[in-house]
């Protein structure tokens, strides 16, 4: 009883500790005349954010929502990469040859040691910004062009609607996973293999194909052109947002790498024999029986590499990478409110986390071994 | 046991807790009152002093405080001896030599940008010549009182002479450096947009990536104000190409009028220091020099005479400013006429080689004008 009476106190006391600051905030805030509101997301930003159609006339909110959509490009594809670079120097950690098995625990040993910061500057200093400038920039069979303001290749370029396309595309994906799950129970009721990749994806490809032509062909392909200054068509890699996503793949791998080598070291030995014993090969030895058991441990603290990606991210600030992060700053020092703007940024990070943590979780239960 | 174990815990995180707490709320106080005490204080010298008295004060004193820049070549820096140099630096010689009648009778106190004003409240320096851009807000909130505006800067882009530019408009395309949370970034996207001229901006917080960036091509132009490019361009390394493969252009995108900045409420004060200043440009105007000085001192002109404090039919002039009577004298003797001091520090004499421009005389069409001396 009295345990109860004593944290009950002891939460009052942090509420109470908690609600004095934010009231001491406000108060002083308003003592000086600044404004305590979120009013402040509507004025027009005045500034200009590269690599997208944001107006400078726009208002602060749409430059945050810029600054969203950039995390998230760096974040996703940084996930996808630092995951499968993971793995494979993880794997490669516990290979029987030796110089693979050496240049694997180099690499971590040298990424896993240095602040991330230090990777991305060095990656944008030392190497992206190094490239032959535009105006001897180098171009390879008139497809690619790469310059220390960017690598352009080509790229798909929208002609007209492509809203038509987008319905036939979403039906494609319907039905590829129709035929997944279709493939799958053949699979479990007759035992006969399933190919149910193949099935799938030949499905997808063949839908978008039929739909690409039906619709009167929506997207053509650019190729960038030099100009003098910049280039024409194509997609543009710009360096900084290059070496942030390399840095942070990089790093990032290297801690995974880490943690699916303890996964598989996690794995009983009794299995790998076993599996020797069945005759499997070693391919199949890993695919098969090590993976996908090391796969349900390290689901958790690779989650929270995950997580720590997305929060590094925000490092993009030391190589001018418009994330969320930077334009908050930049909005801070062109008057919008400090207090706000780093709340509603500790906001943004916040939903991003719990997404991430969501669905890891999520994966995390359905893979979990069930007693059965 | 274990209960009182409990408490004890919850005590001591409660203690912790309550500390930082009160850690950070006495900072904010700290802050705030700082701020307000600034505030009260100089109404209080100004009402109270019923004039102010820290002309007698540093008179008493014997040394003039001056709040400077050091980091900023041409402006206020330091030199390999450790000695203070430039052009803001030279006005508060200026300053100490009519004030004390010893240009050395300066102890100079670097302050940073955010320290300026606080240091200038706080009643740490006696002026702050310090390149601060004279704008409305720092008039009004910062209990500043900004004289004599010492240089006319503006906001310009600095360019590879190799690019081949004249104006921004031949820019379309181009990347454009920039320091950002200036007000730069925002002039620039202006006045950008309303030349309709397409450009990517790539926004640093230091100027070393900047730096980087710019030699190594990343971007075509650097835009800041046109008195620091002229620093930047004169240490350009010679192994880039050094100072004369870098211009800047012609075009001002703003304006940025920098000049000495004094407490409000001392008038005696604020017009001894303007009067110090603007002796320079007078001195200009009459084209006395610290080199002529001694023959412009025999001069038969009434105006020189009355200026240098010369007896006229008699009696020195007195302005009733509180100065010495041959103020002016000593300050041509210390620091020579404002164009000496512009050439010598900034201009064709110097490393930046800037041109007079807006800050030629109002007789050549530039806006420096002093106020008659009668």
């Amino acid at each position: 009883m009295l345990r109860f009476v004593g944290q009950a106190v002891f939460l009052a006391a942090v509420l109470g500790v908690l609600l004095y600051l934010l009231d001491n905030v406000v108060y002083n805030l308003e003592r000086l005349g600044i404004p305590t509101g979120f009013d402040y997301l509507d004025q027009s930003a005045g500034f200009a954010i590269p690599d997208s159609d944001f107006r400078s006339s726009q208002s602060l909110l749409d430059a945050l929502l810029v600054g969203v959509q950039n995390t998230v490009k760096v974040s996703l594809i940084g996930i996808v990469l630092a995951t499968v670079l993971g793995v494979v120097i993880g794997v490669a950690r516990l290979s029987t040859n030796w110089l693979v098995r050496r240049a694997a625990a180099a690499y971590v040993e040298l990424f896993r040691n240095v602040p991330v910061l230090i990777i991305i500057i060095f990656f944008w200093l030392g190497i992206f910004l190094r490239l032959p400038p535009i105006t001897r920039a180098t171009e390879i069979l008139d497809l690619v062009v790469l310059s220390n303001r960017g690598l352009v290749i080509p790229w798909f370029e929208k002609e007209g609607s492509g809203a038509a396309f987008g319905l036939v595309a979403l039906a494609g994906l319907v039905l590829a996973v129709v035929v997944w799950v279709w493939r799958t129970r053949r699979f479990d009721r007759t035992g006969q293999p399933h190919h149910r990749f193949l099935w799938a994806g030949g499905v997808l490809v063949a839908m978008l194909a039929v739909g690409f032509f039906a619709t009167g062909r929506p997207w053509v392909i650019t190729t960038p052109e030099r100009g003098e200054l910049a280039t024409a068509g194509g997609f543009r890699l710009a360096p900084e947002y290059a070496a942030l996503l390399l840095g942070l793949t990089i790093y990032t791998a290297s801690h995974i790498a880490e943690i699916v080598r303890g996964s598989i070291l996690a794995v009983s030995r009794g299995q790998s024999e076993a599996a020797n014993a069945v005759g499997l090969s070693d391919f199949q030895r890993l695919r098969f029986v090590v993976l996908p058991q090391a796969f349900r441990i390290s689901i958790p603290p690779v989650a929270n590499q995950y997580l720590n990606l997305v929060k590094n991210s925000s490092l993009g600030v030391a190589v001018s990478y418009y994330e969320v992060t930077k334009i908050t700053q930049v909005s801070i020092s062109q008057r919008a409110p400090a207090v706000q703007a780093i709340l509603v940024l500790m906001g943004i990070y916040l939903v991003f986390s719990l997404s991430i943590a969501a669905v890891t979780n999520l994966i995390n239960r359905r893979l979990t071994l069930k007693g059965r | 046991m274990r209960i009182s174990k409990v408490w004890l815990l919850a005590g001591a995180l409660l203690a912790v807790l309550v500390l930082a707490a009160g850690c950070s709320l006495g900072d904010d106080d700290d802050n705030g009152n700082g701020e307000a005490a600034g505030d009260t204080g100089q109404a209080e010298a100004g009402g109270g002093g019923g004039g102010g008295n820290l002309l007698a004060e540093v008179q008493d004193r014997g040394t003039l405080r001056c709040g400077v820049n050091d980091a900023v070549p041409g402006f206020g820096f330091q030199d390999e001896a450790g000695e203070f140099q430039g052009f803001d630096i030279d006005f508060c010689r200026a300053v100490a030599a009519a004030v004390l009648g010893d240009p050395e009778a300066v102890e100079f106190r670097p302050l940073t940008a955010e320290q300026r004003f606080t240091a200038l409240q706080g009643r740490e320096v006696d002026v702050l010549i310090r390149n601060t851009t004279w704008t409305s807000s720092r008039d009004g909130t910062e209990g500043a009182r900004f004289l004599y505006t010492t240089f006319y800067d503006g906001q310009g882009m600095m360019v590879r002479e190799d690019s081949g530019y004249e104006s921004l408009e031949d820019m379309d395309g181009e990347t454009i450096c920039v320091l950002s949370g200036t007000t730069t970034e925002l002039n620039l996207e202006s006045r950008m947009q309303a030349l309709g001229v397409n450009y990517e901006p790539l926004a640093f917080e230091d100027n070393e990536p900047l730096q980087e960036a710019f030699v190594q091509e990343r971007c075509g132009a650097w835009t800041s104000d046109k008195s620091q490019l002229a620093g930047v361009r004169s240490n350009f390394p010679e192994d880039q190409g050094g100072p004369e493969s870098l211009v800047i252009l012609d075009e001002t995108m703003s304006k940025e009028p920098l000049g000495p900045v004094v407490r409000d409420g001392d008038d005696t004060w604020a017009d001894a220091v303007n009067w110090a200043v603007i002796a320079t440009v007078q001195a200009e105007e009459f084209g006395i020099t610290s080199e002529n000085i001694d023959e412009q001192l025999e001069s038969e002109d009434p105006e020189i005479q009355r200026f240098l404090g010369q007896p006229v039919e008699g009696e020195p002039f007195d302005s009733g400013l509180g100065l010495p009577a041959d103020f002016a004298v000593q300050v041509i003797r210390a620091v020579g006429n404002y164009g000496e001091i512009y050439d010598r520090n900034v201009g064709e004499g110097s490393a930046l080689e800037l041109p007079r421009d807006f800050n030629a005389l109002w007789t050549d069409g530039g806006l420096h004008q002093a106020p008659p001396y009668r």
